[in-house]
């Protein structure tokens, strides 16, 4: 994902310069993280002002409270992507958000509401259709839920009206797919 | 071993790196991961591949949103304590001193010039107090000069009225054979019983301090005496007398301090009849 005139560092560089409070370390996390966490925030988030919005809070979060992070507890990746999540939920529940959502337009709801549902086609999702092929239907619908609409797993089984074992069963399928994928 | 693999086939590590669990269940996983590297390796397995499935599903923001949040971290790091930048100190070039103290200088004239009018004023008003002080003891000096002089006019006028009041009769009085230079006038104004003298004319020898002059009418050739009087060289005024209605004549003689009874004959000064 590198592009030309990008930093890119080790993430121990990274976290490290972070921990010095360097100003390179800024422009590198966000040259690394800004389209992986953009595309987890606009999956819950459709409008892009919005969605744009919370990548900054996003990135104001991860700077703010950087000390609270520990490379023990998990790879630094997992803190941010659950940072933005978490901001990104909180948005969509705020007062604010609802309110100018309602004022959507009759004829605009349609395609709100698959967006909301993903059932249109993003074009740059493509490339993730794909793969997500490669998962099973119900693997594929709990990960879709649980990662990309902020859902967590007791409202995914709620929805999905299947027990909670089997969520967490499915969702570790699921991961081991991807797992299986990647490497 | 088996513990282990139950609690990573449990789905609790899923959860955990989707953040989908209770501070509770995120507590134990964290001792678990420090307890068992066979449960850190699995977290760490599924953590990269959740986030290359991110970067697989990867969205590129638009190019603006980068210039504006780094600006908003930037701005933020500028206000953030631990930049360490911000405890460099403050570079001595920047510091721009202040040359020649110019506003100073103008203050330091200004009081000098203050202080150089203070003293002037004070010399004049040190000046004017003298000269004022000075004017003062003129006016006493003048008014004093005034009074003496409208006493004067007043003593002048008095005495003119009584020569020009026709009741009067001026009656000059000469010396007696033993004094011949001797000689004085009397004014008498027998309607309004008034007799005086012109000491200013008085031309008698000075007495000395055991004697006095008396003043005598001679009223049907016995004398009466009018009262006694010193001649000093300084009296200049008209001296009221006793007074007395009739007289035929009057005299002077010298007689002891206080005056006599009956004239000392022989010590007669002056004498004139009344006409």
């Amino acid at each position: 994902m590198t592009k030309k005139g990008k930093i890119s560092l080790t993430e121990e560089e990274l976290v490290f310069s972070l921990r010095n409070r360097e100003k390179i370390a800024i422009e590198a996390l966000y040259d690394m993280y800004s389209s992986s966490l953009y595309g987890v925030i606009s999956r819950i988030i459709i409008d892009t002002a919005a969605a744009e919005d919370v990548l900054q809070e996003t990135f104001v979060k991860i700077w703010h409270s950087f000390s609270s992070y520990s490379t023990e507890k998990g790879r630094l990746f997992t803190w941010m992507v659950n940072i933005a999540r978490n901001l990104a939920i909180d948005k969509l529940r705020s007062k604010d958000f609802k309110n100018q959502n309602k004022n959507q337009e009759l004829e605009n709801n349609v395609t709100f509401i698959d967006e909301q549902r993903n059932t249109v086609y993003n074009p740059e999702l493509l490339g993730v259709k794909d793969l997500v092929q490669t998962l099973k239907p119900e693997q594929k619908s709990i990960l879709e839920l649980v990662y990309f609409k902020g859902y967590t797993h007791v409202e995914a089984a709620d929805e999905l009206g299947i027990p909670l074992g089997t969520i967490k069963t499915r969702l570790r399928m699921a991961i081991l797919e991807l797992r299986k994928h990647f490497n | 071993m088996e513990d282990i693999k139950a609690y990573i086939e449990s789905g609790i590590l899923e959860l955990y790196v989707l953040g989908d669990v209770t501070q509770e269940e995120k507590n134990q996983v964290e001792a678990m991961i420090s307890e068992y590297p066979a449960v850190k390796a699995e977290l760490d397995e599924i953590e990269r591949s959740m986030e290359a499935y991110a970067l697989e599903n990867a969205i590129e923001p638009s190019e603006e949103l980068r210039g504006k949040i780094l600006n908003s971290l930037l701005t933020n790091f500028g206000d953030d304590d631990t930049f360490p930048t911000k405890k460099e100190p403050v570079k001595k070039d920047n510091l721009i001193a202040f040359t020649a103290s110019k506003p100073n200088s103008f203050y330091k004239y200004a009081f000098a010039a203050c202080l150089a009018l203070l003293i002037l004023s004070v010399a004049a008003l040190v000046d004017m107090y003298d000269q004022l002080k000075e004017a003062n003891t003129q006016l006493v000096a003048l008014s004093s000069s005034n009074q003496h002089f409208t006493n004067t006019v007043k003593f002048m006028d008095h005495q003119l009225n009584i020569y020009r009041d026709p009741t009067f009769k001026v009656i000059k009085l000469q010396g007696t054979a033993k004094h011949t230079s001797a000689s004085m006038l009397v004014a008498f104004s027998p309607i309004k019983k008034q007799v005086m003298i012109d000491m200013a004319d008085l031309q008698l020898p000075q007495n000395d301090s055991a004697h006095q002059y008396q003043l005598w009418a001679l009223v049907g050739g016995k004398p009466v005496s009018l009262g006694v009087f010193d001649k000093t060289s300084d009296s200049v005024d008209m001296k009221q007398m006793q007074s007395i209605a009739v007289a035929q004549a009057f005299a002077v003689t010298l007689e002891p301090k206080g005056g006599s009874v009956n004239p000392t004959m022989d010590q007669m000064m002056v004498m004139g009849a009344v006409l």
